[in-house]
């Protein structure tokens, strides 16, 4: 008994070997699908599995429990790295069809949610009628996620696209697939958009918006939008502490999920390699 | 349901952090709460201990606490937090102390960076509850007694008297085997001249004929 539970762990370890061996020759090769990414890295990219701040809502089981499912979920679909600002197409089942599904491309206006509740709007203009999609991250009626296009705006929600001139977020549905270059940072794209006249749907000139271009605002918007402004907010350091996770309590939790997460990326980069091949094909 | 805000990381406080923020009602509003509380962070990054009312020093504490850990974290070629430093400081030289003094000292230290005492209240007096507020390692006194090292207290004299009696029998027990080992070596001594002594004379009467 002790002499097999000994050689079993013997052929944990070579594998575990082998497999490390094996990352640290693709991080030599690049460090954009780099399967080994340092925790800065990867609290950018799996922003979700960090559990949500406010105090009541905290419960160490039920986030493990989460974070279990999270994994258990996307061992069945690849959920990409994307950020708000990046043209998504997605690919879900229609649940008034039975059997059939629907794909949406749109760009990426907000993430928000953590946890199995982590969702994202996709905003597109189709037939001159701007139209928004929520989905959420883990639902199991998503089936496939696209990133068509991986890149940052200016700003971390872009829902003044919705008072935006409607070519900033017309899209074409048949878009393909921009690759970026090996070994690149996810690149910001510094468009400003240009805003439609007043009536808006929110007060964007109190947001303190960095990706959209100057508007004329009236004397009195701007009297009130002084007078409610909270510069001060930055210096509230508790209040700043209370809506973040404190790094030590971030590289706990991915320090846990960070071999299950690596070989995702690992069994992702090979089925990439396999959808890449094209058999090929008599002519005439 | 909230992000995490990871724009700017933050170390994990060592002190208990109350779940909700204490309002301080104030005419001028939260940035009213806010130069209310950088009054005693200023005050108690000069005089390193200070006697106020409980929910002001424990709201303080925080905000002090928070202020030396981002100055641990980041240093002064940090903006933001030079920016910070320069909001919550009153008294501009006390940035240097901040940076240059506060920070070694606190760099290594594993528990937080402040003390807090329940004081007395005055009596008659006002029913509000008193807090004493200090830095670690400040120059004056400490306020509690320090039990462990006087020596008239029952359980530190039977202590020494133990460990007298220890010493004495360690004392004992070496000179004991200084003894024997001294005896040891006498005997030895002894049997090797006379082996010596014996060999001489068997080499004397092998001469002789």
């Amino acid at each position: 008994m002790l002499v097999s539970t000994i050689r079993h762990f013997k052929a944990v370890n070579y594998h575990a070997r082998i497999l490390r061996t094996f990352s640290s020759q693709i991080k030599g090769q690049s460090s954009r699908s780099d399967t080994s990414k340092s925790l800065s890295e990867l609290r950018n990219v799996y922003v979700e599995f960090l559990p949500d701040p406010t105090v009541e809502f905290r419960n160490p089981i039920r986030e493990k429990l989460e974070r279990l499912d999270m994994l258990a979920r996307r061992g069945q679909i690849d959920i990409p790295e994307f950020y708000v600002g990046s043209i998504l197409a997605v690919t879900a089942s229609d649940p008034h069809s039975l059997g059939k599904t629907n794909r949406f491309v749109g760009i990426c206006i907000k993430r928000e949610g953590c946890g199995l509740r982590a969702k994202f709007i996709l905003r597109n203009v189709i037939d001159h009628q701007g139209v928004e999609v929520l989905y959420e991250m883990y639902d199991p009626a998503l089936q496939k996620v696209e990133v068509l296009r991986l890149e940052k705006r200016l700003d971390d929600k872009l829902l003044y696209l919705r008072d935006a001139l409607p070519e900033y977020s017309t899209f074409d549905p048949d878009m393909e697939i921009e690759v970026l270059p090996e070994g690149s940072r996810v690149p910001v794209n510094p468009l400003k958009v240009i805003l439609k006249p007043k009536p808006w749907l929110e007060r964007w000139e109190r947001q303190n918006l960095r990706g959209v271009q100057e508007f004329e605002i009236s004397e009195r918007d701007k009297r009130r939008a002084d007078k409610v402004a909270t510069p001060w907010l930055k210096y509230d350091l508790m209040k700043n502490y209370m809506n973040t996770i404190p790094e030590e309590e971030q590289n706990e939790i991915f320090s846990e999920i960070h071999e299950q997460l690596q070989q995702l990326e690992l069994t992702r980069k090979k089925l990439k390699r396999k959808r890449s091949f094209v058999k090929p094909f008599k002519l005439g | 349901m909230n992000q995490a805000d990871i724009s700017h990381l933050v170390s994990r406080l060592k002190i208990q952090v109350n779940p909700r923020l204490r309002k301080f009602r104030n005419p001028e509003g939260p940035l009213g709460r806010l130069k209310k509380l950088r009054k005693t962070v200023t005050a108690l990054f000069k005089h390193e201990r200070i006697e106020l009312n409980y929910p002001r020093a424990e709201e303080a504490r925080m905000y002090a606490e928070r202020l030396i850990s981002d100055a641990i974290r980041y240093g002064d070629c940090h903006k933001t937090t030079m920016e910070t430093a320069d909001f919550w400081i009153e008294e501009k030289q006390l940035i240097h102390k901040l940076f240059k003094v506060l920070v070694p000292r606190y760099e290594h230290s594993q528990t937080s960076y402040t003390r807090m005492y329940r004081a007395p209240r005055p009596y008659p007096g006002p029913m509000h509850k008193k807090a004493v507020l200090e830095l670690r390692g400040n120059p004056y006194p400490p306020l509690l007694p320090d039990f462990v090292s006087n020596r008239n207290l029952i359980h530190n004299v039977l202590l020494d008297e133990a460990k007298k009696e220890y010493r004495s029998q360690k004392y004992a027990e070496i000179a004991a085997k200084i003894e024997s080992a001294e005896k040891g070596a006498l005997q030895i001594e002894n049997t090797a001249s006379e082996k010596s002594s014996i060999e001489q004379n068997a080499s004397v009467s092998e001469q002789k004929p």
